[in-house]
């Protein structure tokens, strides 16, 4: 029974974990089986001699019972080269379940998940529910004081039961922006449109406008930096030049280390260099984008077709009019069409940024819930998701018909004057919004030129790591802590949001009106959970279940279940009809098809958009702490608190070593998967 | 006159594309280049401008050697028009930039990085759009025009080059029948009225037969057949396109 290459596979997989299949060819399995057995290994013990999990004692000997699901897993493994070898197949299904058991028990420990909590601390946390249901949007005096006219109140006044005179708040001055008397400029005075010593009335921009302005600018810079880095970045044209190739490493790795690291973290180190406000903001933005855009570009230079750039090379073209010629008309479309998702991604970032640098919605945000004003932090959520709703929709529409790129049909280009017409006032109004924008956030070159002793003393302690044996006990500890965080509001976030995409599918809902509004509903409520930032929530759970990283897992797995229940709903839309046809007409019950024609389609892209979102969720999970959510952000902003920046360093170090590798691993396992 | 000798191609993957293929083409000849898909035909062409590096062997054209490391390959290239089976052409930029590209040899770095070409240029661009018919279609997009038509505005471009010669590689694979003898016409006007020597791969034999002086075959990248057109008998054919191989033609 036992021939000889198959007790080979099988012994060294029971020596060795994943050797087996090593040898039987299998390199991927082989390698993946034995690094998992190894960072179980690691996380089983460090779970017990940190946090005790799983403690069970026999005799005098204390041990974790979770021992017992890695010694299962070995065995699966040793059954999983024997069957390789044997040429039959053999399923993942338990190897991962025991792996995944282990990983959410060991979560649910370190993130200090205490559920109950929901619960009893439910009735304090259902006051700042209603405060929330209620923004301070409209105000109404009563008796001379002015008070928040809340939906009761509009409802009674609609009905003609209170009388009053209603206004809009301060508050949404406050966000929106409200008019002002200045002192007016010399320039009116000397035209005579104002008086002498006399005032005009201005537009005095609120948090939000703010906010649009820094994740306008940062985008068209970080645009215009990342178009020449792109092409540094290129493989296909990097190849022609001599010593090209070490340009492109340098660059490709450069781009990786600074996209690790997440805005709200780059907020933190410029602020250091030009003080705290809007412009620290655009510059932390910026960076940040440049580098994620830069790989963006990149991978699409090195993606055209190479049939022009041979045509253009054939007639005697030299690099520079190659790229002129049959490059740059090859990617306008698709470099734009980046452009317009980043600027999403920036309106988004932008709208937390003010929790470490300063300006923004982020700011005002921090300020009302240090004041406890509920209310003004709800209308400030309120504004967020509208206008990130209008963003998402803008750059969704618009990217779309970017990346169709017709051809006008016997339209000669851009030689008619209406077209010539257009193009200047779209021209005139970019720049308006442009000179609008730099004012706002109080752009300064000057301290970006003379940036405060502080910042050098920064830099030259930043890169000092310090690597004493407590700062990196610490800072592991609590990296651990994120990674477990962000898989537990993954796996939360997801779970709940399955059942709703269904609702929220328009080809499973009936045509009845009720469905209809079902249909609505849901999706409304997936664009509104998924359009405000982790961080802007964390407040809610902060004051429902306390600080710590359970608040913070619980923040992430509200926007988690909002943008998987959107992805999840349109992979639902995406699927076949053919089989569902099929299905039914057998007589199946709805259940049955989708049981049958629908789940088979849907695992796949649902799995893939897992691993995506837990990407996402761990760049997410190392700022929450910025709020009071636990992990590793709380320890960067306590060593940014205490000037200690050789730690900080450290944890930079950390945090961009776990998001590159975990970047590179779900890319494998998405290409798998696809 | 162009000169091949001894080329061999091995690619970075081991495949031999060319074996030790010798010939010789003299001025103001249609030679065709017949022979199986992945026979070397494709490579072969590229050769000759280098747009391929050959792995050893010597390419002499006009008493350049083509093939010296310290050649002037600008100066190589702009005397040599090449047109491709799939065109080729930058979709998204007019028809007259297209044409225009075909000038990039003659113009410097930075007048063409502003996108400037001389009045010259443009009447020049005008006068061949209009030798294929397309004078109307200068400032339209590229993509919005037909197959054929794109590959006419392939042949304008290789014409500004003012060539002394020129390469096409399949140009007419992908069109249907019809089409593919008006493209050739042109190739062939070019070849009977201006002098230019062409150097042509073909799959049909009647096209082979009705357009070239002569004709050379590759096999599995040796060249198995250097002659006139209608020298290719029944056993050359097979001895060309295997055993299996059998004569279809293209009306």
């Amino acid at each position: 029974m036992f021939q000889s290459p198959n007790r080979i596979a099988t012994i060294l997989s029971l020596i060795i974990p994943g050797s087996g299949q090593f040898y039987l060819k299998k390199y991927w399995r082989g390698v993946v089986i034995f690094l998992t057995t190894a960072i179980i290994t690691f996380a089983i013990n460090w779970g017990l001699v940190d946090f005790k999990i799983g403690q069970v004692t026999i005799g005098s000997f204390q041990t974790s019972w979770l021992w017992l699901v890695l010694a299962l897993f070995w065995i699966w493994n040793v059954r999983d080269a024997y069957m390789l070898a044997a040429g039959k197949t053999s399923g993942a299904v338990w190897g991962v379940l025991l792996i995944v058991l282990t990983l959410f028990v060991i979560a649910w420990n370190v993130t200090e998940a205490k559920p109950e909590r929901l619960i009893t601390r439910f009735p304090a946390a259902k006051v700042v529910m209603i405060e929330l249901l209620n923004p301070d949007i409209i105000t109404m005096d009563v008796n001379g004081e002015p008070t928040i006219c809340d939906w009761a109140c509009l409802a009674g006044h609609l009905n003609g039961t209170i009388q009053g005179d209603l206004r809009l708040s301060n508050n949404i001055g406050d966000i929106m922006g409200r008019i002002t008397n200045k002192p007016a400029p010399n320039w009116e005075v000397q035209l005579g449109l104002a008086a002498q010593d006399g005032t005009v009335p201005t537009f005095q921009a609120g948090k939000m406008i703010e906010t649009i302005a820094i994740g306008l600018l940062a985008t068209l810079f970080s645009t215009l930096l990342a178009i020449p880095l792109s092409f540094l970045a290129a493989h296909n044209i990097m190849s022609r030049i001599p010593g090209g190739m070490v340009v492109y490493y340098v660059m490709r790795t450069f781009l990786n280390i600074v996209r690790a690291v997440d805005t709200v973290i780059w907020g933190l180190i410029i602020v250091v260099w030009v003080g705290l406000g809007p412009f620290a903001g655009v510059i932390a933005l910026t960076i940040h984008s440049v580098a994620a855009l830069g790989k963006l570009y990149s991978e699409e230079i090195e993606h055209i077709d190479f049939g022009p750039v041979e045509a253009v090379q054939a007639s005697g073209a030299n690099l520079v009019q190659v790229i002129r010629y049959a490059v740059i008309p090859q990617i306008i479309p698709p470099f734009l069409g980046y452009t317009l998702l980043r600027w999403d991604i920036n309106m988004r970032a932008s709208t937390i940024l003010g929790f470490v640098a300063g300006g923004g919605i982020g700011f005002f945000v921090v300020e009302t819930i240090q004041m406890g004003g509920y209310q003004q932090y709800a209308a400030a959520l309120w504004v967020v998701a509208i206008v990130i709703i209008l963003v998402d929709y803008i750059s969704a529409t618009w990217r779309q018909s970017i990346l169709k790129d017709q051809p006008p049909v016997d339209v000669k280009i851009g030689r008619s004057i209406s077209a010539i017409l257009r193009k200047t006032l779209y021209i005139v109004i970019g720049v308006a919004i442009f000179l609008y924008c730099f004012n706002v956030t109080g752009i300064n070159l000057k301290d970006m030129f003379a940036p405060a002793p502080t910042f050098l003393r920064l830099v030259r302690d930043f890169l000092s790591f310090d690597f004493s044996s407590d700062v990196v006990d610490l800072v592991t500890k609590q990296m651990f802590i994120t990674i477990f965080q962000a898989l537990l509001a993954t796996a939360i976030g997801a779970i709940i949001a399955m059942p709703f995409s269904f609702l929220a599918a328009r080809n499973l809902t009936g045509k009845s009106r009720f469905s209809i509004w079902i249909y609505y509903l849901t999706r409304f409520l997936f664009n509104v959970l998924r359009s405000i930032e982790a961080l802007l929530y964390v407040a809610i759970f902060v004051f429902w279940v306390g600080i710590g990283p359970f608040a913070g897992t619980l923040a992430l797995a509200i926007t988690t279940f909002g943008l998987m229940g959107k992805l999840f709903s349109e992979a639902i839309e995406n699927i076949e009809s053919g089989p569902m046809e099929a299905v039914n007409s057998t007589g199946a019950t709805r259940l049955q098809a989708i049981r049958y024609a629908i789940v088979p389609q849907i695992v796949p892209p649902f799995l893939s958009y897992l691993i995506y979102q837990w990407d996402i969720n761990i760049r997410m999970a190392t700022i929450i702490g910025f709020a009071g959510g636990g992990g590793i952000g709380l320890t960067l902003s306590t060593f940014f608190g205490q000037l200690s920046y050789h730690k900080a360093g450290t944890v930079v170090l950390y945090i961009v070593v776990v998001v590159a590798l975990m970047d590179f691993a779900s890319a494998k396992l998405r290409e798998k998967l696809v | 006159m162009l000169k091949v000798e001894n080329l061999v191609k091995v690619y970075p993957n081991g495949t031999q594309a060319l074996k030790d293929v010798s010939f010789e083409v003299a001025d103001g000849e249609f030679l065709a280049v017949i022979g199986l898909s992945g026979s070397g035909k494709s490579t072969l062409l590229r050769c000759i401008n280098r747009l391929i590096e050959p792995t050893s062997g010597k390419i002499t054209w006009n008493g350049i050697d083509v093939t010296d490391k310290n050649a002037n390959l600008r100066m190589i290239r702009r005397q040599i028009g090449m047109v491709f089976q799939q065109f080729n052409l930058v979709k998204r930029s007019s028809v007259l930039t297209n044409v225009l590209t075909g000038r990039l040899g003659y113009v410097s770095s930075f007048q063409s990085l502003l996108g400037y070409f001389s009045p010259e240029d443009y009447k020049r661009a005008m006068s061949n759009l209009e030798q294929v018919g397309l004078s109307e279609k200068a400032h339209v997009r590229a993509d919005s025009l037909s197959g054929g038509q794109q590959q006419r505005v392939g042949i304008a471009r290789a014409l500004m080059q003012e060539p002394k010669l020129i390469l096409a590689d399949e140009p007419v694979a992908s069109l249907d029948p019809v089409l593919a003898h008006s493209i050739l016409k042109y190739l062939e006007i070019l070849n009977k009225e201006h002098g230019i020597t062409v150097l042509c791969s073909l799959h049909f034999l009647d096209l082979v037969h009705r357009y070239a002086t002569r004709a050379i075959a590759l096999k599995d990248g040796k060249l198995v057949f250097e002659g006139l057109p209608h020298e290719i008998d029944d056993a050359q054919f097979k001895a060309i396109y295997g055993q299996e191989a059998e004569r279809v033609s293209i009306t």
